[in-house]
């Protein structure tokens, strides 16, 4: 079989929780079985499962081995990513345009709520010359990032709360996100004012991670045209990652996003993001990086993205759903970025859809400062 | 909902590593023993590592073991600072009364930066560019913790 163009056919993502009541096996279950739902298929029309989880974050290692029955994968063809399910996208869709499989289910999920994740990040270091010095973790690593940011274009704290504050805001108009995370009152006062994590990051400028699930289901051409009215097109893909000691980069931008941006819009025939593309959503894990990953795209010059209009009816809406602010799920925040831009391109984002989606692009982003980049252009139509 | 300890995981498995440096890191540690702090140079592009490399990732090149190495001295300069007063290593995050501060630190006559704490200093006091001195451990091992942290320049 001659593989084209794969579409994405089904979706679905369980409510991010704070402290999820239900266990691992159950989201899961839910996520992959509710995807299999709004497509209207079922377990056995599944011919390879591809899985995002982390075994730090599970406390155990090979975690994909528990996770077979609830995903479906049970006596299937199934592989797992060690990152963000975004990134297991990218080898589903390998997967499809192998030509050997029909329809192939890609899901992330993890549980912050059940380990200290901040801590478990030293063991991402090098463990024999950073890791015995115990200074660097995602969240020393983040702040510095920020302050290369703010130091390297004279932008201030205040522009990133503005971030903070927009996803804060739209996240209260999606129903599916961190009840935590709505905060339709948000001010960049109260973001400044927030518990200082480590400086200059707040914890409100921080996407705190939590718990949930996601799967989307992707199909040859052909296929998902049998299977929906509505298929949304991966017509764009490129990822790239930068080097693995943070004092061997420049902070304040993001090489492997503006790599990864190249690659993706030339395969989508994108010449000027900002006109091309109606509506993104891009996983920050941060405020900051939010701007630092739209300049890397190029919606607009180094240092300037703070001025972008980023809003629900802005001249490019960045982050609609609230972003991962709406519920940063390690493994999934990213899967869940390309939900919503799903969601946005069939005009099912509800209360937080930007009016004409047509072109959109979803990123994830996975490392310290975000050492891997990952971005996806996406489309709809029946051609 | 009430919370409990179904299973509490704390190391019911002892799996200490012994890792290996190799050679360069290990000259390295070497140079941390005797207070010196080296690098090595790229040969093509001429970048200088702490800690050193064998393999220079920009130029896909081996920088070999009898290659150029620096002793650089015990100056640096501040590229980027941090404040927090969670413990970057705690099992469960925990919080203590006294602010950290961590510095992105390049050694002077390096290309590269490494991360370290800022000793005896005040979060309003850190300003990018400044010049810092190491500050070593009062008993040197031939490891990272050789080097107790960095400490501003001039100051007590
Ligand atoms: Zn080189």
């Amino acid at each position: 079989m001659n593989v084209d163009k794969v579409g994405i056919v089904g979706y679905y993502h369980i409510k991010p929780s704070m402290d999820l009541d239900m266990g691992r096996y159950e989201s899961i279950f839910r996520a992959v079985r509710g995807a299999l739902d709004s497509a209207k298929l079922e377990r056995k029309d599944l011919t390879s499962v591809v899985s995002a989880t982390n075994d730090f974050y599970d406390g155990r290692t090979i975690s994909n081995c528990f996770t077979v029955e609830p995903s479906g994968s049970y006596l299937k063809d199934e592989t797992k990513v060690e990152m963000d399910g975004a990134y297991a996208m990218l080898y589903g869709m390998m997967r499809v345009l192998s030509g050997n499989h029909k329809l192939v289910a890609v899901w992330g999920a993890s549980m912050a709520s059940c380990f200290p994740y901040e801590s478990v990040s030293l063991m991402a270091t090098d463990p024999t010359f950073e890791r015995p010095v115990e200074a660097l973790n995602v969240m020393t690593a983040g702040a510095f990032q920020m302050r290369a940011y703010m130091n390297k274009f004279g932008v201030g704290p205040e522009d990133i709360a503005s971030v903070a504050v927009k996803n804060r805001k739209n996240a209260a108009m999606n129903e599916m996100a961190l009840p935590e995370s709505q905060e339709k009152d948000a001010s960049v006062k109260g973001v400044l004012e927030s518990e200082v994590l480590s400086s200059p990051v707040t914890e409100k400028m921080y996407a705190r991670p939590c718990d949930g699930a996601a799967c989307v289901l992707l199909a040859p051409e052909q296929q998902a045209m049998r299977i929906t009215d509505t298929p949304v097109w991966i017509t764009g893909v490129g990822y790239s990652q930068e080097t693995y000691y943070l004092g061997d980069r420049d902070l304040s931008k993001s090489k492997s996003m503006e790599n990864a941006a190249r690659m993706a819009f030339k395969a989508a025939g994108v010449n000027d993001p900002r006109k091309d593309i109606s509506v993104a959503e891009l996983y920050e894990h941060f405020a900051h990086e939010e701007l630092i990953q739209a300049e890397a795209i190029g919606f607009s010059k180094a240092g300037q993205a703070a001025k972008l209009s980023s809003g629900i009816g802005g001249e490019i809406p960045i982050n609609p759903s609230g972003g991962a602010m709406s519920g940063n799920v390690l493994c999934a925040a990213g899967l869940m970025r390309v939900i919503e831009a799903v969601k946005q391109i069939k005009g099912e984002a509800k209360g937080h859809q930007v009016q004409g989606a047509e072109r959109a692009i979803a990123s994830g982003q996975w490392g310290f400062c975000a050492q891997n980049s990952i971005l996806y252009v996406l489309e709809g139509g029946r051609k | 909902m009430a919370q409990k300890w179904i299973e509490k995981t704390e190391g019911i498995v002892r799996a200490d590593f012994a890792y290996w440096v190799g050679k360069y890191m290990d000259k390295f540690y070497d140079g941390l023993e005797k207070q010196k702090i080296v690098g090595n140079k790229c040969p093509s592009c001429n970048k200088v590592y702490v800690p050193p490399r064998k393999v220079c990732g920009d130029c896909a090149a081996t920088i070999p073991l009898d290659g150029e190495w620096l002793d650089l001295g015990t100056k640096g300069t501040l590229l980027n600072f941090t404040a927090t007063r969670y413990s970057v290593s705690e099992r469960r995050k925990k919080k203590s009364e006294k602010t950290t501060i961590i510095g992105l630190i390049q050694v002077d006559g390096s290309d590269t930066a490494v991360i370290y704490p800022i000793l005896d200093a005040q979060e309003q006091d850190m300003k990018i560019g400044m010049k810092l001195d190491v500050v070593w451990n009062k008993k040197q091992q031939g490891t990272p913790n050789d080097i107790k942290g960095f400490k501003v320049a001039g100051g007590a």
